[in-house]
């Protein structure tokens, strides 16, 4: 089991390999960020996975809903072993390569799911989680997760609904609440409110973290209900969009991009300058 | 309800629990019309292995695709326009993409719905699932053929969508009635023309070629393209040798039976007349099928005399 300063390490290296990838190619670098810590903890610390046993019917279920935050997934996947980051940088975006702008099954078979438009996974980890109970599977958890624009389809209120219907106890979904999509503020364009307290009316175990505070996830999912409960769980966790690259800190315009190689030099001493002030 | 004709949605619907009875891997799922899918037996003898998403279409396809994904083979239900147009993208992508083994079958293929209007009939379907990658698409005409088509979608990998009138339709096989990929059934053999149709208007082609066997002593063949894709393309081939073809089915005649008729007609360089038959790119007002079949010439009568015609 990894400590908070041994995750802290891993998310910094999720984000240097994201930075050295947005020096190659145009990612999602702003979602990306928002969400490395959450995506570190969870695949580094928190989910039942072994890369060798990809049938194995005890594993925990990831979907990615946000499919636009395909990078990050891939580098934690790198990171435990399914394949290596510099075949994440060397593949991504080839023609030939498993790796893309959004999550894809057909190339990638550590994706459980194809991802990419909005509004789409969380309701498909519905039926996964269902499909699991109904097995009588009773340790493994779905996560899955959600950008905070993304909870503008109404096909995810769909899932919300169904999700403490069945009382699907061993969904976990992640809002990676940014404050941000593609037009700019979720206050500005979506007007998403109380999204907390939108969750607890349709019945769900609700936890609030700053989601950028490895300290603050690593409690989150030591502390979630057993597979077995009866309430699905939601973790909302704010977060900043660019997390960590000063520039890109919430700014729209760095919903995706590609950065300098200059860009990429600061930014990675000054990622590593933060790390050891934290650590020393 | 005479003997010799059947409700295919029943049959659909009440077989799903011997479907259920041979393999525990059969769940179904619902979107609040477990009752118009004729499928409650089923709910009641399994509750556990049936769901039920409420009015979301959207979800139940996505939820089914969730439960293929854990080895299942969930049955989804509704009303063919709400789960081809309402659902399209989670038909697509959560399942013709993944090639989830999930089994979509829509009721009220075509105008079908009759007085229910437009918002309840499907006359695009074929049309937008045809056009998916990876999705068997089949239209049922029997009672018989429907079971065994039931029985083979057990066995099949992949995504299979088939639609269903809610119109009574004629017994035309016996239960051995065998199905296949891209299979078809010579109901009536014929060189002087053909009809190839499928679903509801299969039963009206038998009408019409047996009126105008009568009538002129000429023989029309009567083609029951229940696999609309992949389709036969043996059966369009040999059909257009007759130099008289009508493709005949409850479905706009942009984007169906016909459409894929004509490509494979074009793509051979075959020489034929041919004349597609259906509802022609419009919206009309509610009414009963049998009506609107009238309208469009599609029912017995309206085969007879555009065959006739194009037989001059």
């Amino acid at each position: 089991m990894k400590s908070v300063k041994e995750l802290e390490k891993a998310a910094l290296e999720i984000r240097i390999n994201l930075l050295r990838l947005c020096n190659k190619e145009v990612i999602h670098i702003g979602g990306d960020l928002s969400i490395t810590d959450v995506m570190t903890v969870l695949w580094q610390y928190q989910m039942k996975y072994n890369p060798l046993n990809l049938q194995d019917e005890n594993r925990d279920r990831f979907i990615l809903s946000k499919g636009h935050a395909s990078a990050v997934t891939c580098f934690n996947q790198a990171a435990i072993g399914c394949f290596s980051a510099e075949d994440v940088i060397r593949e991504y975006a080839t023609d030939e390569g498993r790796f893309s702008m959004h999550s894809c099954n057909l190339v990638n078979p550590y994706v459980e799911v194809s991802t990419g438009s909005l509004g789409h996974g969380m309701p498909v980890a519905c039926g996964i989680a269902a499909g699991l109970r109904l097995k009588g599977n009773t340790t493994s958890r779905v996560y899955t997760v959600m950008g905070d624009g993304e909870q503008s389809e109404g096909s995810i209120w769909e899932a919300i609904i169904n999700a403490s219907h069945y009382r699907l106890g061993n969904l976990v979904a992640i809002v990676d609440f940014n404050g941000l999509e593609a037009d700019g503020t979720i206050n500005e364009v979506t007007g998403l409110g109380d999204i907390a307290n939108k969750y607890r009316a349709f019945d769900w175990n609700v936890i609030e973290i700053d989601g950028n505070n490895i300290s603050e996830i690593k409690e989150a999912f030591d502390s979630l209900p057993q597979p077995d409960s009866e309430y699905p769980t939601v973790i909302i966790a704010h977060t900043i969009k660019g997390k960590g690259v000063d520039f890109m800190e919430n700014q729209v315009r760095w919903h995706a991009g590609k950065i300098s190689d200059e860009q990429l030099k600061e930014s990675i001493e000054k990622l590593q300058a933060e790390y050891e002030r934290r650590w020393s | 309800m005479s003997d010799n004709k059947s409700f295919l949605r029943n049959v659909i619907g009440e077989y799903m629990t011997h479907l259920g009875d041979v393999n525990e891997k059969v769940v179904v799922v619902n979107a609040d019309l477990s009752g118009t899918c004729r499928n409650k037996d089923f709910v009641n003898k399994y509750p556990r292995r049936s769901f039920n998403t409420g009015i979301a279409e959207q979800n139940m396809v996505s939820f089914g695709a969730g439960l293929a994904c854990e080895g299942f083979i969930p049955y989804v239900f509704s009303m063919a326009p709400f789960l081809t147009m309402r659902a399209c993208e989670q038909c697509r992508t959560d399942v013709a993409y993944g090639s989830r083994n999930v089994r979509m079958i829509g009721v009220y293929a075509g105008v079908s719905g009759g007085i229910s209007g437009a918002t309840h009939w499907a006359i695009e379907d074929c049309g937008i699932m045809t056009s998916i990658p990876n999705i068997a698409v089949f239209e049922v005409s029997d009672a018989n053929q429907t079971k065994r088509l039931l029985d083979y979608s057990l066995e099949y990998d992949g995504p299979i969508y088939i639609r269903c009138t809610v119109e009574p339709t004629l017994n035309i096989y016996p239960e051995t009635v065998s199905i296949k990929k891209s299979g078809s059934h010579t109901i009536i053999d014929g060189d002087d023309g053909a009809f190839l149709c499928s679903g509801v208007t299969v039963q009206y082609a038998i009408e019409a070629s047996k009126l105008i066997s009568e009538e002129t002593g000429k023989k029309i063949r009567v083609v029951d393209m229940y696999s609309i894709k992949p389709v036969d393309r043996e059966a369009v081939i040999s059909a257009s040798k007759t130099g008289h073809v009508i493709v005949a089915q409850d479905h706009n005649v942009y984007g169906g039976l016909g459409s894929i008729v004509a490509t494979i007609v074009a793509e051979e360089g075959l020489t034929t007349k041919m004349k597609i038959l259906g509802i022609k790119d419009n919206f009309v007002a509610m009414a009963h099928a049998g009506y609107l079949y009238h309208q469009f010439g599609i029912d017995g009568e309206g085969l007879r005399n555009s065959m006739l015609e194009m037989l001059k």
